[in-house]
């Protein structure tokens, strides 16, 4: 039914539009270390972010033992944090949720299999990131529950470049 | 590419120096200087060594110095090794894998004064506190130093003894001081801490019995067994493909008593929610806690993350 109505595709994605901004950028060297705010991200095109845990042959995440390649860059949406302080009132700042990029205005769940620009970068999005218990314990605060389903997005980097905060976020069907 | 999961913070030893009275302090630093995860004052951390043995000590720097560990250790010949282990065998430049920091005390917003009891080396936990409240200004705290003869840490307790913080009694020469002197009068505004050498706690325990408990706080060199469910048992996993038996302690989850016996298996969100780690089931009676299997899926799967045991005995396809 869904295929019938051409629900999803990427011709309705591109109609239906949205751009989005990129407000924060972070990255830790290692598994459990606080994330650093920078200014910018250098994103190696199959590979991940210079200087990340995830990047492919440093391997020092904490979910390294399971290399995945869709991991190499991970998205959060701001809207999250504004809904998690609204209706749970939970203070969960862009640099405890783990991922390395928080975008605006950018419908992540709506992403999974589809390719967009991240500035000049462009990206496959090849699943919804899955909470996890670890963040409890590194940030101290209960938000396991309240990020089921809104946990960010895991890409995959089909063409590398620097990102730097402000950049435009934007489909690329 | 490691294999097992990171389970520790990796840490290489920046510093070691002397400190009188057996002590040294050991200085852990993120290879390349990266902050490392926040802690509150009177934290600890444990040390996974070299030698496999796992120790807690506490954090002696100030939760604003955020880049090091600093941990002050005495050597005790004749303790569990632990500390020979870090005086005898461990050199500067040495990797050591830390748990995140646990435990502490945030000076409480209706706490108007604190006394710190401390025996010897048992100063340590007072240290991070005492400096912390030094540096946001609080204006009531003193820090009772029991000793026999030599100040230990005595560097790093400068600051404090400047500022008129500090009181030492030197058993040697005055006998062991009245603790209940020492801790004064019941008082909802004053918290009182103490740690020690077993005798002492025992008896710090005694004169502040009618203290409200909130505003009484014992560190112990040895932690205190992990807070469990009180109704949480133990049981035995019984893995049919390989017959092995592995333990369950009352608490743990599966999970970890699998990783602890050396089994290998598969999760991510640790959580009962993504799947990762399902695992059949053949005989017992699982508790289930996750939020992914249907009931007909419960009937022969479960969750080894969340899952837990309400019989003895559980039989799993592993
Ligand atoms: S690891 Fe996700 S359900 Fe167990």
């Amino acid at each position: 039914m869904l295929d019938e109505i051409g629900a999803g595709s990427a011709d309705s994605t591109a109609r239906l539009g949205w751009t989005g901004l990129v407000r924060f950028l972070h990255l830790a060297p290692r598994a459990f270390l606080p994330m650093r705010a920078m200014e910018q991200l250098v994103l190696v095109a199959g590979q991940g972010i210079e200087g990340d845990r995830y990047m492919i042959g440093r391997e020092e995440g904490y979910y390294s033992h399971k290399p995945e390649e869709g991991r190499q860059v991970t998205l959060f949406e701001l809207e999250t944090l504004i809904a998690l302080k609204r209706d749970a009132g939970i203070e969960l700042g862009p640099e405890e949720h783990r991922r390395n990029v928080t975008v605006e205005g950018v419908p992540l769940n709506h992403l999974v299999g589809r390719r967009f620009w991240l500035g000049e970068t462009l990206l496959e999005a090849t699943r919804l990131s899955i909470p996890c218990r670890h963040i409890e314990e590194i940030t101290g605060k209960a938000i396991f529950d309240p990020l089921i389903n809104r946990s960010g997005l895991n890409c995959r980097i089909l063409q590398g470049g620097i990102v730097r905060v402000g950049d435009t976020v934007r489909n690329a069907a | 590419m490691s294999v097992r999961p990171i389970t520790t913070i990796k840490t290489v030893v920046a510093g070691i120096e002397g400190a009188g009275a057996g002590i040294k302090v050991f200085t852990l630093a993120d290879p390349d200087r990266w902050a490392l995860p926040p802690f509150k004052p009177g934290a600890h951390i444990d040390l996974h060594l070299p030698n496999g043995l796992v120790r807690t000590y506490s954090l002696c720097n100030e939760p604003a110095d955020n880049s090091r560990y600093v941990i002050a250790v005495k050597r005790e010949a004749d303790g569990r090794g632990g500390s020979r282990a870090l005086h005898d065998e461990v050199g500067i430049g040495d990797v050591i894998g830390v748990s995140l920091p646990r435990g502490g005390l945030e000076p409480g917003a209706d706490i108007a004064r604190h006394v710190f009891v401390a025996g010897g080396i048992g100063v340590t936990p007072f240290l991070s506190m005492a400096r912390h409240l030094l540096q946001i200004g609080n204006a009531d705290f003193v820090l009772h130093l029991i000793v026999r003869e030599e100040v230990p840490l005595a560097a790093h307790l400068a600051p404090l003894m400047e500022a008129g913080r500090v009181v030492v009694h030197r058993t040697s020469c005055a006998g062991r001081p009245d603790l209940a002197s020492l801790v004064g009068e019941v008082g909802v505004q004053t918290m009182v801490a103490c740690c020690g050498p077993e005798g002492m706690t025992e008896e710090f325990e005694g004169v502040t019995a009618a203290w409200p408990a909130a505003n009484v706080h014992i560190e112990r060199f040895v932690a205190p067994p992990p807070v469990i469910d009180p109704d949480a048992k133990p049981f035995v996993l019984s893995l049919a493909r390989t017959g092995t038996e592995i333990p369950v302690r009352a608490g743990q989850t599966m999970l970890a008593a699998l990783q602890e016996g050396g089994i290998d298996v598969s999760t991510s969100c640790c959580g009962g929610i993504c799947g990762a780690c399902k695992v059949g089931w053949i005989e017992g009676k699982p508790v289930h806690r996750d939020r992914v299997l249907s009931p007909y899926e419960r009937e022969r799967f479960l969750m080894i993350c969340v899952a837990g045991s309400d019989a003895d005995r559980l039989v799993l396809d592993l």
